[in-house]
């Protein structure tokens, strides 16, 4: 569905490639999970996917739909959307309704369907009572909320949330990974979650880690953080049910497990105890 | 602190000026500066102010705002009104007192301009007392969209306007931020000579004005994200209509201004 | 002497529609050479809270005072300020001038101090830091990455050698390396200085690992102050203020509910690790 082949890009007047021969393929309901330290080029493969930025060389393809080809850019951006860092600089105007419709705004749609788009973006997203709130007056949770559903009122089949948690106290980050996480499930949505939070992870189908303007590593979560000592070599760490696992088994405490949540690690460790 | 400020006077409310469309209330307002400015005998201003009291009634924004509107005006009207007064040597002499004269023509003028500097800021604060600016705007790109014939940016404009609303608290709160970061450093900003002062205010300005670029940098990033691409094609979310009350409103401006007229004309001078 | 607070309360547009009580009767003493952890939800106050101990805010009610100065009294309040080091959140509402060594000098020079004094500390600050002042003094700190930004936003303020460091969350928006490398930063400048440290920060783990002691902010309010091992017996409660507990105390709570035996005292993965050993073993 999306692919890139051996893309490459540099920023103007930089040294080393921010891209630097990255080959990937998300598939169609994924929800893939791309990790990175600062300055890997996970940002920058994410505004390679709606042609906000094009490659210096090699082919993204969306849709099958290139995205080196100017006259297909409005079609790329209504099939995949994408959720920015800061959640103040991507609200447009003063009215929180007005800032979901924006994007059917622009696309030409009748302003009835815009006002039905609005009410289901909001709702999906828990904010329906806000619609008629200034957004300055928001807290960043909900700020990035809004801009959640300012990309779904677009309807697109791909969302990227490209390190959307970054600026977000836990209670916020936990409401972005929930939504992003139930349009995966309920609404079939594709969704690239592009982050530095080991924990918000765990949850997806695949994690891809990049380092460098490569692709490091890619693998399902369980095979990711078994090599915990690359990650960490990569600038990068493992969630701390995962470091406690670690430690655990390397002194044979308790069996070599896949557990990666709170839950799964009681499930591991309760019958040891109660065992004994 | 800065963030006390809130923009904009708009009062919520649900009158019949609330109510009306904005492009309704733009080119009224248009209207009732014309109106005023139709006024040429003092005897006839009581028309003008008699409608401006009810407008100002039936919008029912209380008259506290009225009155935080005119204070800019406190020093101004009592100048022109000493100035008008004092200055204007013309007609029969009323006072003489020392070296102070009072002329007939004088004291009309002084009273004239007073009420139409008073009269002009009250009712034009009325449109934005009872207008969202993001309905202004809107009124506004609406108006001035037959003006695209001659390139004028219209749609741009209204763009432009908006983006100005949705930052100016952002931007504003950040100043706040910034400045406490410095103090927070030893800066001094309240101390020394101007020099010194505007100097002072450097270490405020840069990050603002870094920051200010990468956001525009993002913003310009989000907005081509969700498809924008200039205002051809375009939709609105909120279509304005002409109403009843909006074609009502459009013929008691134009009784004004047609009485306006007739009165200055036909109006027996009482002098 | 310590940081003490008595009875502040904090009312934002007092008298006004929109008042609103961002800080209410918090009374607490931070002592001389600790590490001070603040945690709390946004909109918790605890933002407010730390703008008053070096007198960027003044209380509506009740008093500050540091090491004997009080915040209020605008002479006192210079004195006191000299002694609270405060570095924000964002580095980037600090760093303005045109190389880093000039940027990290902005404090000290406003302090008064002769410019060779001005540069000396500086540059002891930015080693202090991480920042070889070879490579970085003549770099703009606008090119900086994430990671070294914050480092020089933190050189400018150890520069004027505050006793006490205050740290808005400092690890925001850093990768798990920088997050680590900040906090090892905090921990080596705490031994080389002798400064008492208070860090205000969403990450629980990294509160449970340096902070001796923590004040819980809840509405305004000091919902709860006392050691991490007192602090975090009570995940349960945290969680239902809608604050993240240590994934390792929800773990033990999680298998104290079920019926083991987990001491409470046990919030990180070392202590957990040693203890189930031990467990073991006598089993």
């Amino acid at each position: 569905m999306i692919r890139t082949n051996n893309i490459e890009y540099s920023y103007d007047g930089a040294e080393r490639k921010a891209l630097d021969g990255v080959s990937l393929e998300i598939r169609e309901g994924e929800f893939v999970a791309i990790v990175g330290h600062n300055g890997s080029g996970k940002s920058t493969l994410a505004k390679m996917l709606n042609a906000l930025l094009l490659p210096d060389a090699g082919v993204v393809s969306v849709f099958g739909m290139d995205t080196s080809d100017e006259e297909l850019t409005l079609d790329i951006r209504k099939k995949v959307g994408i959720v920015f860092q800061n959640p103040d600089n991507q609200i447009v105007t003063t009215v929180v309704e007005e800032d979901v419709g924006f994007g059917p705004e622009n696309l030409g749609v009748p302003t009835q369907e815009i006002v039905e788009r609005v009410h289901s973006a909001l709702e999906a997203v828990g904010m329906l009572d806000y619609a008629k709130h200034a957004p300055h007056m928001l807290s960043g949770g909900q700020k990035q909320r809004i801009a959640i559903a300012g990309v779904l009122a677009i309807d697109p089949d791909v969302l990227v949330f490209d390190e959307a948690t970054a600026m977000l106290d836990p209670l916020g980050r936990r409401a972005v990974i929930d939504i992003a996480s139930r349009l995966n499930k309920e609404k079939g949505k594709t969704v690239v979650m592009i982050t530095q939070y080991m924990e918000e992870v765990t949850a997806a189908d695949r994690v891809i880690v990049m380092s460098g303007g490569k692709i490091a590593m890619t693998g399902t979560p369980e095979e990711i953080f078994r090599r915990g000592d690359e990650l960490r070599a990569l600038r990068l760490d493992v969630p701390v049910m995962v470091e406690l696992r670690e430690m655990l088994e390397k002194d044979g405490i308790i069996p070599v497990t896949d557990a990666l949540e709170v839950e799964e690690m009681a499930e591991v460790i309760c019958p040891l105890l109660l065992k004994n | 602190m800065l963030k006390d400020i809130t923009l904009g006077q708009y009062v919520p409310g649900d009158s019949v000026l609330h109510r009306l469309d904005p492009r309704t209330k733009i080119l009224l307002m248009v209207a009732y500066i014309v109106a005023v400015f139709l006024v040429k005998r003092i005897e006839v201003f009581p028309i003008i102010i008699i409608f401006t009291i009810a407008v100002t009634l039936l919008s029912r924004v209380r008259l506290s705002y009225i009155f935080k509107a005119l204070k800019p005006m406190k020093l101004i009207l009592p100048l022109m009104f000493l100035m008008n007064l004092f200055l204007i040597k013309t007609g029969d002499l009323l006072v003489e007192w020392w070296i102070f004269r009072i002329y007939k023509d004088g004291l009309i003028n002084a009273v004239f301009i007073v009420l139409r500097l008073a009269t002009l800021v009250t009712g034009t604060s009325l449109l934005t007392l009872t207008t969202t600016p993001i309905a202004l705007t809107d009124g506004l790109e609406k108006l001035l969209t037959p003006l695209k014939i001659i390139k004028f940016p219209a749609h741009e404009l209204a763009m432009m306007m908006t983006i100005a609303l949705r930052f100016i608290p952002t931007l504003v709160e950040e100043a706040d931020k910034i400045m406490k970061a410095q103090l927070a450093r030893g800066a001094d900003f309240e101390s020394g000579n101007i020099i010194k002062r505007a100097k002072a205010m450097i270490p405020i300005l840069i990050p603002l004005f870094v920051n200010s670029f990468r956001r525009a940098d993002e913003l310009a990033m989000a907005m081509e994200s969700r498809c924008y691409h200039g205002g051809e094609g375009r939709t609105k979310m909120r279509v304005y209509s002409f109403k009843l009350i909006d074609l009502l409103a459009a013929i008691v401006m134009a009784l004004l201004i047609a009485s306006v007229i007739l009165l200055n004309k036909y109006m027996p001078s009482i002098w | 002497m310590p940081i003490v607070v008595e009875k502040l309360t904090h009312t934002y547009m007092p008298n006004t529609d929109n008042e609103f009580v961002a800080v209410e009767d918090i009374t607490l003493t931070i002592n001389e050479g600790e590490f001070f952890g603040i945690i709390g939800h946004t909109g918790s106050g605890k933002s407010t809270f730390i703008q008053h101990l070096n007198g960027l805010m003044q209380p509506t009610s009740g008093s500050v005072t540091v090491d004997g100065f009080d915040m209020s009294d605008k002479k006192q309040r210079a004195k006191g300020r000299a002694r609270v080091g405060m570095v924000f959140q964002y580095p980037d509402y600090q760093l303005f001038d045109s190389t880093v060594l000039d940027d990290v000098s902005f404090g000290p020079k406003n302090m008064g101090f002769a410019a060779d004094e001005v540069k000396q500390r500086s540059l002891e600050a930015m080693r202090m830091v991480g920042l070889d002042p070879e490579v970085f003094a003549e770099k703009s700190p606008f090119e900086l990455s994430g990671g070294e930004k914050r480092r020089a936003a933190l050189a400018g303020i150890i520069a004027m050698r505050p006793k006490y460091l205050v740290l808005d969350e400092p690890m925001a928006g850093l990768d798990p390396s920088g997050r680590r490398e900040i906090l090892a930063t905090i921990n080596s400048l705490r031994d080389e200085l002798k400064c008492t440290v208070i860090m205000v920060s969403h990450s629980m783990e990294d509160v449970a690992h340096s902070a001796e002691r923590i004040a819980v902010m809840n509405d305004g309010k000091l919902y709860a102050l006392g050691t991490p091992d007192e602090i975090f017996s009570k995940t349960n409660e945290l969680i239902s203020l809608g604050l993240d507990a240590p994934r390792t105390a929800r773990l033990a709570q999680l298998l104290r509910e079920r019926g083991c035996d987990v001491p409470e005292d046990i919030y990180t993965n070392e202590r957990f690790v040693e203890w189930l050993k031990r467990r073991m073993k006598n089993a």
